[in-house]
């Protein structure tokens, strides 16, 4: 059914006629301007009165049909990738779909597939994910488009973890804003007048532009909101005439600068009253979670720890504190907590969940772990924007002192008050508080290497052999663990993590299916640099997107999964058990819906079938080593790989 | 008022399963075989491993090797666990039966050096 033009007579030009419709459409959804606003707003000559259908709508649906052209020599969609070029987004994730073909053919042929290229996965949420492992790997946001309706639904559970990671992710959806253009079918079911509406909670900002303008200025502004800390996904609803119609005047439209946003510093009155109860505290904790940005951010951590040689404990929400830095005492936080008398949360998501013990058993209850007058403080973006549905804001936690500014971009001021509120006196009570604190984490790592002897010899695998094993083959490339199982914190415990680009961090939403798509986004970032990509995949997690490996095939993207075949989505057997026996009904049917087994899965052959190298099962730890070995040589040669091991539960 | 319910609860708890009773102290020598069939079938290893080595629940569940405790309480541990550690009751789990996880538990090839393993050296 050809689109018609409403009201032009000039055939190359249905797009200005599309911007003046959908003004007016925005405008009545508006609901609140009066009528004479409405007018004013829209640029029709006075002597048109305009009611409901409207003369314009009337005299289009009356009029003679416009001559029908077969062929256009400009798009939309060009326009778009233009503006997406201006902003160097690298790559546009996709799961394709009719509702935006007018801009994924634009960047096939009139982008030739460069900025973006496209990324083709078989599943929305694996798109979404996949960008978010980017964007914290790489720094930058990508982009993801997606059918409307149908593929937002698939997308929502991806955006939702980049949302609570707070990770940038320049969203995209196709949508048929005009009813009457729509084909009957499949268009009607996929428009919606509102298709932003059921992820607007997890977005940070959407829009759904009404001409190429609009488009432009939104696309930018929402680059910019996109990555000022807190960073999180935004989206645009893309209409689908926008995309494919011709561009009516080329060169009346602009594309703005895209300039980034500098994250904020916090108050430097504050930071100094913050260095001075840090600097005069006898046991200072920083406890640090999604801080690390970029290189820069554990660098000037390891700088302003060692500036108080003080504890530090690393949640892990990024890559923020070397592993092996003697003022890490991560595997011993409750201890440096419980002593704490000043504690400094940066970016924190969840400091109550640091400084309390909550039990999980008939009657719930919690407890503070630190000292009586123990005083907080702390400095992050949390505050700068939130929403209210989803409880991803965790527990409140009161403060003495809270600081609204960026992490990272606040450490070197803080690190110089800190400098100048140390006193002499001091200085010789820091470097001893240092050595013990450097004594106490070569304990915490004898115990992590202790603890990891045990069932060292074990079928299945221990997790602690694996980690070790799979470390000893990679310890002297340039490295980067791209993705880690459930509580899985062995390389944490053993590994010599001392770059930013070591640890990417968790899924934020803690929603199942991030890892192995996470993990392969992260990994195209590093393909880039010549890093030599892992991960540590969960079998249930993987189980929800499988078809991330015929990506990886796809697009040759190196990255070797070991997967963490527990045969269970064994978070929920142990709590199905924890039921169980509160009910004293014992244990022996906890396994029914919370295991992998009967039949078990060869992930090595799922492997192949999808197109890359895979190994598997190994249950006989000695064989661990030399599969790795194997796999790995196909990562180093460009090319992603799996080894299936059977593995104990945790 | 939650600590003190918590104490009222181990109390009756104690009370219920008859703990200490001189039956039990004579049932305290277990069989690791049976054991290791009751480790697995109630599933301590879910939590604590196949070789005892620890795990984590919302917390980490503690590695059981190594295990100060005798058979006696240890079965009122299990009857009254703290934390996140759930209840075995005696339906599920007999004081019999805790004598061989137990020794089952024993059994374990426990810690090893690590200087002597070059793959947790690196
Ligand atoms: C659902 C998980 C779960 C299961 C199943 C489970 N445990 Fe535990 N267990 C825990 C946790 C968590 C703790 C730590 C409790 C605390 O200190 O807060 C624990 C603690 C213990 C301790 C105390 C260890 C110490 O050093 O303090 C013993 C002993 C123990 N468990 C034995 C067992 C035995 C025997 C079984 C099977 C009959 C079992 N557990 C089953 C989770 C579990
Ligand atoms: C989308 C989604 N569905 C269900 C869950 C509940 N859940 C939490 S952990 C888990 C098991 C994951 O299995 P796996 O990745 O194999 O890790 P394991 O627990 O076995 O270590 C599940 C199903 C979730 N977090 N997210």
């Amino acid at each position: 059914m050809p689109r018609k033009p409403e009201d032009s007579p000039a055939l190359d030009q249905p797009a200005a006629n599309r911007r003046n419709f959908l003004k007016g459409a925005a405008l009545s959804g508006a609901a609140a301007l009066t009528p004479a606003e409405s007018q004013a707003a829209t640029p029709v000559p006075q002597q048109i009165k305009i009611t409901p259908p409207g003369p314009r709508q009337l005299a289009a649906d009356t009029h003679p049909p416009e001559a029908d052209p077969v062929n256009q020599s400009s798009s939309g969609g060009e326009f778009m990738v233009d503006v997406l070029k201006s902003m160097d987004i690298d790559y546009m994730v996709m799961m394709c779909a009719s509702s935006f073909r007018g801009i994924h053919e634009a960047i096939v042929n009139y982008a030739d597939n460069r900025k973006p290229e496209i990324i083709t996965t078989a599943h929305e949420e694996i798109a979404n994910a996949m960008a978010h492992g980017y964007a914290k790997m790489a720094e930058k946001p990508i982009a993801t488009i997606f059918h409307g309706t149908v593929g937002v639904q698939h997308a929502s559970m991806a955006l939702y973890n980049a949302w609570c990671d707070r990770v940038p992710i320049l969203a995209f959806c196709g949508n048929i804003i005009e009813a009457d253009k729509r084909l009957p079918g499949a268009e009607w079911v996929h428009s919606a007048v509102d298709p932003l509406a059921m992820v607007r909670d997890m977005l940070k900002y959407d829009d759904q532009p009404a001409s190429l303008q609009h488009f432009a200025e939104s696309a930018v502004r929402a680059v910019k909101i996109a990555t000022t800390p807190p960073m999180g996904p935004v989206m645009l609803s893309l209409d689908a005439e926008l995309q494919e119609n011709p561009i009516e005047n080329r060169a009346g439209l602009r594309i703005p600068k895209y300039t980034p946003v500098i994250p904020p510093v916090g108050d430097p009155g504050a930071l100094a009253e913050a260095a001075r109860l840090l600097a005069n505290a006898e046991n200072p904790v920083i406890i640090v979670d999604r801080m690390t940005r970029t290189p820069a951010g554990l660098e000037r951590l390891v700088a302003f720890a060692e500036a108080l040689q003080c504890a530090v404990v690393d949640t892990g929400g990024r890559m923020n504190f070397p592993t092996r830095h003697p003022l890490n005492q991560s595997q011993r936080g409750r201890a440096v907590i419980a002593q704490a008398d000043v504690i400094l949360g940066i970016e924190m998501n969840d400091l109550w969940g640091q400084l309390h013990a909550h039990s999980d058993r008939v009657h719930r209850s919690d407890r503070g772990v630190t000292r009586a007058g123990a005083k907080v403080i702390t400095l992050g973006n949390r505050e700068m924007y939130s929403k209210s549905n989803f409880q991803d804001s965790a527990r409140f936690q009161e403060a003495d002192l809270t600081i609204a500014g960026d992490g990272e971009s606040s450490l070197p001021l803080l690190t110089e008050l800190v400098k100048k509120a140390v006193t002499s006196d001091r200085k010789s009570a820091h470097e001893e508080r240092g050595k013990k604190l450097g004594a106490a984490r070569l304990a915490a790592v004898n115990l992590a290497m202790s603890d990891a002897t045990l069932g060292w010899d074990a079928s299945p695998v221990s997790t602690a052999r694996v980690a070790a094993e799979l470390y000893a083959q990679i310890k002297d490339d340039d490295w980067s663990l791209v993705g880690s199982a459930i509580r899985f914190n062995w390389p944490q415990r053993l590994w010599n993590m001392d770059k930013k680009h070591r640890w990417n961090g968790g899924s934020g939403g803690a929603g199942i299916g991030y890892n192995a798509p996470a993990a392969l986004g992260a990994a195209l970032a590093n393909k880039a640099k010549g890093r030599l990509s892992v991960a540590i995949q969960g079998d249930g997690d993987f189980m929800f997107v499988p078809s991330t490996l015929w990506t990886a095939a796809h697009h040759r993207i190196p990255l070797l999964y070991v997967m963490h075949n527990n045969r269970a989505y064994h978070q929920e057997y142990m709590y199905l058990q924890a039921m169980a026996g509160r009910r004293g009904r014992g244990a022996t049917k906890a396994h029914i819906g919370t295991t992998l087994t009967d039949p078990n899965v060869d992930y090595a052959t799922v492997a192949r079938g999808m197109g890359i190298y895979g190994e598997g099962p190994i249950t006989d730890p000695k064989e661990l080593g030399p599969a790795l070995k194997r796999a790995l040589a196909v990562v180093r040669r460009g090319e992603p790989a799996l080894v299936d091991v059977v593995t104990d539960q945790r | 008022m939650k600590v003190l319910k918590y104490a009222l609860l181990a109390a009756v708890g104690c009370l219920t399963f008859g703990l200490g009773s001189p039956s039990f102290a004579q049932q305290s020598a277990g069989d690791a075989a049976r054991g290791k069939d009751k480790y697995m079938a109630v599933g301590c290893f879910t939590c604590h491993g196949r070789s005892g080595q620890g795990g984590a629940l919302n917390y980490p569940a503690p590695a059981l090797v190594d295990l100060p405790m005798p058979a006696d309480a240890l079965a009122a541990f299990l009857r009254n666990p703290v934390g996140d550690m759930p209840p075995y009751a005696a339906a599920v789990l007999s004081n019999a039966d805790v004598a061989d996880v137990l020794s089952f538990i024993k059994s374990l090839p426990g810690r090893k050096d690590p200087k002597t393993f070059p793959l947790l050296n690196q």
